[in-house]
């Protein structure tokens, strides 16, 4: 898990992604995708690690699974619509809960994309492509990892 | 025998249970041997009574208090806030008295936000009592760190895979650990990724290796070092099959993760309301079965209304 940045480093750079999974695996996946975009990500395992840095950081992109360690994702994503800061910040989520009562409460909360678990570079990287970019900076560089 | 015809038990730190039933209730006469109310257990040590969700089994259990004495103070948790968790609640008797204090904890984010659940529950036209004529001494907590102190019984919770947000808690009393799981659906990832396995390049399914470990990990960390866990085990494998995605789990899958984690005893719980007494004993049956296979020394019980499991 990272520690939150000094904003300075974030702000100057064009596009940031948060990432927030308790899995090693899927922050692998980002971690890979990234480096092929040239984005600046962010990995969290949980929803006060990440707080520690969205409560000051609005980034491109927040990717965010359900069932985190200290709280549930759909809680937090609660918290964080009732801030001025991520009212709007772009979201998608990650999760293994197929349900249709996840889907119905992120869809409410204005989540972009509703991904199911297991999922794949590719997956990862055109999540990052559509969304982040689209919200953000441009990607320093693109391609298919 | 029925929860509501036995005598209500005092003194010993116990766990009783008065729901065992999952969805629906079963009031069958070819389901009562095991019990036909929805979820509700109780732990109770010294004058505190710890009420896990509020199904329909909370209604006798109001009923088999006799107020002489203690307990007086409840604290009710709930797992969520499907029907069969909370539809005891509006007929709860502690409510509606002045001599009796009433804590409340369940997924929300905040005490608000539970209040708002269940206030939205005990109003027109689903009930016409609202919670505002409760005269118990009535609070709603938070649990900051992840923790709460109930006089001798300490509470914490973890996030499981059912619809919605849905809570498991750990429970320490008396020296013991319980766990409280009634809905939980084990193996989904794992499941899922089998299902999709050519969907990913070589290089990717190492990836899902490590991912179907993460989450093997995860579900059994819940459990490790109970003495006592309650868990969902509401489908048979046949059932489960065409139910996969409802958010509980197959018996086996359950029995499986007891003895992966070392569960010292196991309470297969949540039981499909469908299925009589005859088809829930084959189920134990089965299950003592595959603990044997496995040359474990897990306990496996079937939990059955009203009965009562000394903890001392």
């Amino acid at each position: 898990m990272q520690q939150a940045a000094p904003l300075g480093s974030i702000d100057s750079l064009p596009c940031a992604v948060v990432v927030v999974d308790e899995s090693t695996v899927v922050k692998k996946i980002f971690q890979s995708t990234s480096a092929d975009l040239g984005v600046e990500l962010k990995l969290f395992s949980s929803a006060s690690a990440a707080m520690a840095l969205l409560n000051r950081f609005k980034p491109d992109l927040v990717v965010m699974d359900i069932m985190l360690p200290d709280k549930d994702g759909l809680t937090f994503l609660q918290e964080l619509r009732k801030t001025v800061l991520h009212c709007d910040t772009p979201m998608v989520m990650i999760t293994t809960k197929d349900y249709a009562q996840d889907r119905l409460i992120a869809q409410h909360l204005g989540v972009l994309e509703f991904v199911v678990k297991p999922i794949s570079l590719r997956t990862a990287h055109d999540l990052i492509l559509k969304f982040a970019k689209s919200h953000g900076g441009e990607p320093k560089k693109i391609s298919h990892g | 025998m029925g929860a509501s015809q036995k005598k209500y038990p005092t003194g010993e730190a116990h766990i009783r249970f008065w729901g065992v039933r999952g969805s629906y209730a079963a009031p069958y006469s070819s389901q009562l041997g095991v019990g036909g109310n929805t979820s509700c257990v109780e732990i109770q040590a010294d004058s505190h009574l710890l009420v896990c969700d509020a199904g329909t089994g909370l209604i006798p259990l109001g009923k088999a208090l006799d107020f002489k004495g203690l307990p007086n103070k409840f604290m009710i948790l709930f797992s969520h806030y499907h029907w069969d968790h909370i539809c005891g609640l509006p007929f709860f008797e502690p409510a509606f008295r002045s001599d009796c204090e009433l804590l409340f904890f369940g997924p929300g984010g905040s005490k608000k936000a539970v209040e708002k659940t269940i206030s939205q529950m005990m109003k027109a036209p689903y009930f016409p009592v609202e919670p505002a004529v409760w005269m118990a001494n009535v609070r709603f907590v938070e649990m900051p760190n992840n923790h709460f102190q109930f006089g001798p019984i300490g509470i914490s919770y973890q996030n499981v895979h059912h619809p919605g947000v849905t809570f498991a808690y750990r429970i320490h009393v008396d020296g013991k650990v319980i766990v409280y799981a009634p809905d939980n659906e084990f193996t989904f990832l794992s499941r899922s990724i089998e299902q999709r396995y050519s969907e990913f390049d070589a290089r990717e399914h190492g990836l899902l290796e490590q991912m179907k470990s993460e989450a093997r990990n995860r579900e059994l960390g819940l459990l490790r070092g109970a003495d006592i866990l309650i868990h969902d085990a509401q489908y048979t494998p046949e059932d489960y099959e065409s139910k996969r995605g409802w958010g509980h789990s197959c018996y086996v899958d359950t029995v499986n993760a007891a003895i992966d984690a070392e569960v010292k005893t196991l309470y297969l719980f949540h039981h499909d309301p469908t299925y009589t007494d005859e088809v829930i004993e084959s189920i134990h049956n089965h299950a003592l079965q595959i603990v044997h296979e496995r040359d474990s020394p897990l306990r496996c019980e079937i939990a059955r209304e009203g009965e009562t499991v000394r903890l001392s």
